[in-house]
């Protein structure tokens, strides 16, 4: 009785396998061919010269010469440091605004859940429509912000998305405007975690509420803000939607960073290998960051 | 006294925030002389709906496009249900040889930047035929490696005995997953499905690139490429925009407590 039940229990373990592998099939089969096929084919096209134009018996393999060449490119040098600023650029400010909102909204306060919502709608609209709308708002002749501009006192207001120097300024303004929903909504949650009996313990001892910010919120949310460090810098990096509707990389190539790059070289120019190659610096880069800022994790967070 | 203080700067904050929405909600009411007009008038005057009749007139495409970006999205929607639910159960609730390695694998996926191998994937879908299709959009969105993590944290937190005695008995894997694991999983699907709707809705980058006749685009690049056509008619491009935002709005109005709370809880990414 006892060694039919285990011989039951042992064909039951048998079939789970199988059925295991059938329920992970499909899943299996996208992911090769999604994820795993362009990511291993793109470090074997990086190696050639592919390009759309030219036709398949031309290609030849060049070895390393496209990540040679990209030192002397300054196309791409160029594009590599607009991206660096961008990040410079969007990281602290996201961060800041966002935990700025965090903090506020934690306060008591009257109709904190419509508040709430009012910061966050940005975050869940359409990137077009944002960029559409945004293009007349800091339109330069007409634009209601340059009109309030002028009507302050500014003789020249800024050029805004059409400037060599502001146009990634502006970019980064509004993704960080449409981001902070959501990394406010992140640092909310780790700002209701910190407990009560120590701001209120810092009250006994006199703590004013900048000390209390910097002595009790910023330690106990450093998780958080490094967690949300690390999204922030790999969203840097994806900047091809927001810049192609926002300027297309321009004026001119000023606001041209990696991605737009990339998508140039090979939507445009058809250099295929090249912007291959391109792409895996930019792949190589993020997980660099990734890993380096893992290992200063614990130089600077604190665990509660 | 000090929280009517913190919460007029707050409201007000709010409310410059939302300014760029109420100013493309307002102007697509507006005649095109009067949307420049200074200091701006929340109200229009004259109030007209011209700019969406004109949108919707014969020489646009804009009803084409809605329908197509309805459809896209329903059937991304559809897939990832299937698809990433039953991938979730089988990661959390059966044993097989290797299933930690292969859990593994498709985690390490989540660091690639899409934006990385946006030629490969095109390579491929053109190989396929997949381009200039709704499949070249709706397929791969459905497998969604992230939220195959997110559910099967959900069905590993489902207690064993309730499924035990249903297999013991002779219940199929298949039955117990969706009489069972499912309707106790309607929570985190929902959350799966509101973010997916407003990603899949909003996505631009994948339109552009794979898709170029302009009868199968969808209603975001329809948008953009809108915007370089009749670069003067902002008119129409406010009306047309507050068309692409609505559904999302909507949407959002009715479920951001599944929106804060997947966010908050499990840091759903940006």
């Amino acid at each position: 009785m006892k060694k039919a039940a285990l011989a039951r229990s042992h064909s039951l373990r048998r079939q789970e396998q199988w059925i295991g592998y059938g329920f992970i099939l499909p899943f299996t089969i996208g992911f090769i061919v999604f994820q795993l096929a362009p990511l291993l084919s793109s470090v074997a096209i990086s190696l050639t010269n592919l390009s759309f134009i030219s036709n398949l018996s031309g290609v030849k393999f060049v070895g390393l010469q496209n990540f040679i060449s990209m030192a002397g490119d300054e196309q791409f040098t160029g594009a590599l440091w607009r991206t660096i600023y961008y990040c410079f650029l969007f990281v602290p400010g996201v961060i800041a605004a966002s935990l700025f909102f965090a903090f506020l909204i934690n306060r008591n306060l009257y109709l904190r859940s419509s508040i709430r919502t009012a910061i966050f709608m940005p975050y869940v609209s359409n990137m077009v429509a944002i960029a559409v709308v945004w293009a007349l708002l800091l339109d330069v002749n007409d634009g209601p912000v340059n009109a309030l501009l002028r009507a302050l006192g500014v003789e020249n207001p800024p050029l805004w998305l059409l400037g060599e120097k502001t146009a990634i300024p502006s970019i980064v303004m509004i993704v960080v405007w449409q981001n902070i929903g959501f990394f406010m909504i992140v640092f909310l949650a780790a700002l209701q975690n910190v407990p009560n009996e120590l701001y209120e313990a810092a009250m006994i001892d006199g703590a004013g509420g900048f000390a209390k910010f910097r002595r009790i919120t910023l330690p106990l949310i450093s998780p958080t803000t490094f967690l949300l460090t690390i999204t922030a810098i790999i969203n840097s990096f994806q900047n091809f939607g927001p810049i192609q509707v926002l300027t297309k990389g321009g004026p001119g190539a000023a606001s041209t960073t990696l991605s737009v790059n990339i998508y140039q070289e090979s939507f445009v120019h058809y250099r295929i290998g090249y912007s291959t190659a391109q792409a895996i610096v930019m792949f190589v880069m993020i997980l660099a960051i990734t890993v380096i800022q893992w290992r200063g994790q614990k130089k600077w967070v604190t665990y509660s | 006294m000090r929280k009517i203080i913190v919460t007029s700067l707050a409201a007000l904050l709010g409310i410059v925030n939302l300014f760029p929405f109420i100013f493309m909600l307002s102007s697509s009411f507006k005649p095109l002389g009067k949307i420049f007009e200074y200091p701006f008038r929340l109200v229009p005057e004259p109030f007209i709906w011209d700019n969406y009749k004109g949108i919707f007139g014969e020489q646009y495409k804009f009803a084409l496009w809605y329908q197509n970006s309805a459809v896209m999205v329903v059937l991304t929607l559809a897939l990832k249900c299937a698809i990433v639910s039953i991938t979730a159960y089988a990661f959390a609730r059966l044993r097989f040889r290797g299933r930690d390695m292969i859990f593994l694998l498709f985690l390490a996926a989540l660091m690639l930047p899409g934006d990385a191998t946006i030629i490969q994937r095109y390579v491929i879908y053109k190989v396929l035929h997949l381009t200039d299709t709704v499949w070249a959009i709706a397929l791969p969105a459905a497998f969604d490696v992230y939220f195959v993590f997110l559910l099967r944290q959900f069905f590993l937190s489902i207690p064993f005995e309730l499924t035990e005695a249903a297999i013991i008995d002779g219940c199929g894997h298949f039955r117990v997953f969706y009489r069972i694991i499912l309707p106790l999983a309607k929570p985190a699907l929902m959350t799966m499905i509101l973010f997916s709707f407003v990603w899949s809705w909003n996505d631009f980058t994948n339109p552009f690139i794979f898709i170029t006749n302009m009868d199968k685009q969808m209603l975001t690049v329809g948008i953009a490429m809108f915007q370089e056509m009749k670069s003067q008619n902002y008119a129409l491009q406010m009306a047309a925009s507050s068309l692409a935002l609505i559904p999302v709005v909507l949407l959002f109005m009715f479920s951001q407590q599944y929106f804060i709370k997947g966010i908050a809880t499990s840091g759903i990414k940006g």
